[in-house]
């Protein structure tokens, strides 16, 4: 079954630039691929349709059996806590400490405490940050705090996980163990699908690569 | 550093351990609610002086309709010892004697047109006169009583039209000076104070959206100085229920300690009215305590007051929290 299905997907901003052409693809559920491309080649777009924080212009997006195109925007967050993302510039919150950053989206979808607590030290213990909990992200370094976005993505153990140039600012050392990692959470079943530009780092990965450029899909393999 | 998982576990079964059961989820709701009324109070304590001044602003707004309510309801307890009933006064001969009076008086609780008939004696009457008026003084003048007895009459029916006919009625009967008829200015003063009431409903109104319009303000600032929270909450699947409901739990609480401090002015400004209350309504020989709130009008005060928070930020969130999406970021 596929995890991600775009068919002849097109997005256009008002300004009448095209972002997207005509996307069709599918990523198995499972699976695991790289999004690249050139900056402004639409990669992020692609990743802000998944998680409906745009609608597109044309075509259909299946999310798992989810056809995006007739959820309801009231629907909307519960087809959020089915993915996990990890976002370039991290969005984390510095008015409380790392444990709270990755209780979140447990803290929103109802958990109880302790089970809660239990997960974010599992998530946690997995990034190599558990030492940290009660520290304020702040407090840490660039490629830490991406740890710690990542961590808060995998925390509800999602079904997919989406992550916007993860490695952005990190040096190659840290990349490769971030990459890693990923790798992992896809082998225990997480359908992965990470947005990088960093083509050396990609090509060892050896995972299917989706290139775009100037919104059209030019080679899939 | 990862926390292997066995490759022989089929890959779903991560995403089926995560179903919430729906007792969990009710009880989550529970849970959120009380830890979000009580962040959104300790979020007030986090900026004391800026709290306080809009806790201010709504005490005021919220105490003058809530001063004006008391007050007025006060004067009603007052006038409502007079009024409901009209009396007539019978202002008897001066040259009748005390006896004659006394069984005149007598005569009349016959009459079944009336339900009560007090005599006041020319001797209670100077007594009286020299107790609690200024004017104890004039009364030397005089070298006998100059004051008339007087029988106070409550007429059964208070028909308007019956009323002047009882007057002239008795105004007839032999002995009788003068009858006077004390309703009229009891009806202007209910008058008075019906309007004065309705223009407290006015003025409760006004305060009312002022007291909106401040909540609503003051939930905008928050909102946006949480901008960054919102839209990630938003991101990891935070439905609109869920970020609006501690804006409007701050907004439920500054309405609630805002009705509570206005509460404390009101019962203060009545406290400071009691003496001369007193005073006033000795020199009118009634007994009359001035009443506060009480126990309703408390209740109504704060539900009052709780409701407009609420409302305020209801409108604020509502208006805001919808241009807030994690799209535009």
């Amino acid at each position: 079954m596929a995890a991600i299905r775009f068919s002849n997907v097109s997005k256009r901003y008002a300004s009448g630039q095209d972002a997207l052409l005509n996307l069709d693809f599918e990523l198995e559920s499972g699976e695991m691929a790289f999004l690249t491309g050139h900056s402004g080649a639409g990669k992020s777009t692609l990743l802000r349709l998944i998680m409906l924080m745009e609608r597109p212009s044309r075509g259909q997006i299946w999310v798992g059996q989810q056809d995006l195109s007739r959820l309801h925007r009231s629907q909307i967050p519960y087809l959020r806590r089915q993915i996990g993302v990890v976002f370039q510039n991290h969005h984390l919150l510095f008015d409380r400490s790392i444990f709270d950053n990755v209780a979140l989206p447990l803290q929103i979808s109802g958990y109880d405490p302790a089970d809660a607590a239990r997960r974010v030290r599992a998530a946690l213990d997995k990034v190599g940050l558990l030492a940290r909990e009660k520290h304020n992200p702040i407090t840490l370094s660039t490629g830490e705090q991406q740890r710690v976005g990542i961590a808060r993505a995998i925390v509800h153990k999602p079904r997919l996980l989406l992550a916007d140039e993860p490695t952005g600012n990190l040096d190659p050392q840290l990349s490769e163990d971030i990459m890693r990692l990923f790798g992992q959470f896809n082998q225990v079943g997480t359908t992965v699908l990470i947005a990088s530009h960093d083509l050396s780092l990609i090509n060892r990965m050896r995972h299917r690569m989706l290139t775009l450029r100037n919104g059209r899909l030019v080679a899939d393999g | 550093m990862a926390r292997k998982e066995t490759p022989t576990q089929p890959p779903r079964r991560g995403a089926q351990q995560h179903r919430i059961q729906f007792a969990d989820r009710s009880r989550s709701w529970r849970r959120h609610h009380a830890l979000v009324a009580r962040q959104a109070l300790v979020r007030l304590r986090q900026t004391p002086v800026a709290s306080l001044m809009t806790l201010a602003v709504l005490a005021i707004a919220l105490a003058l309709p809530g001063f004006l309510f008391t007050a007025l309801s006060n004067l009603q307890t007052l006038t409502s010892g007079w009024d409901p009933e009209p009396r007539i006064a019978l202002y008897m001969q001066t040259e009748l004697s005390d006896q004659s009076v006394d069984s005149f008086s007598r005569e009349l609780l016959l009459r079944d047109d009336l339900s009560s008939v007090e005599l006041i004696s020319r001797d209670k009457g100077l007594e009286d006169f020299r107790r609690y008026t200024a004017f104890a003084d004039l009364l030397d003048y005089f070298d006998h009583n100059p004051l008339p007895a007087v029988i106070m009459v409550t007429p059964l029916s208070s028909d308007p039209v019956q009323l002047p006919l009882l007057q002239a009625e008795l105004q007839a009967l032999p002995g009788v000076n003068e009858a006077q008829l004390d309703m009229e200015w009891v009806q202007r003063l209910n008058a008075i104070i019906a309007l004065a009431k309705r223009g407290s409903y006015v003025l409760g109104g006004l305060l009312a959206m002022a007291v909106l319009l401040v909540v609503g303000n003051t939930v905008r600032m928050t909102i946006e100085s949480r901008r960054d929270e919102i839209i990630v909450s938003k991101l990891v699947g935070a439905t609109d229920a869920w970020v609006r409901r501690p804006f409007l739990y701050s907004g439920f609480w500054y309405g609630l300690i805002g009705g509570l401090l206005a509460w404390l002015l009101v019962q203060m400004a009545l406290l400071m009215l009691t003496e001369p209350a007193q005073a006033l309504a000795d020199l009118y020989l009634n007994r009359f305590e001035i009443s506060g709130l009480g126990l309703v009008g408390t209740l109504s005060l704060l539900a009052t007051s709780a409701l407009l928070g609420l409302t305020g930020s209801w409108l604020a969130v509502t208006r805001h929290l919808n241009e807030i999406e994690p799209g535009e970021s």
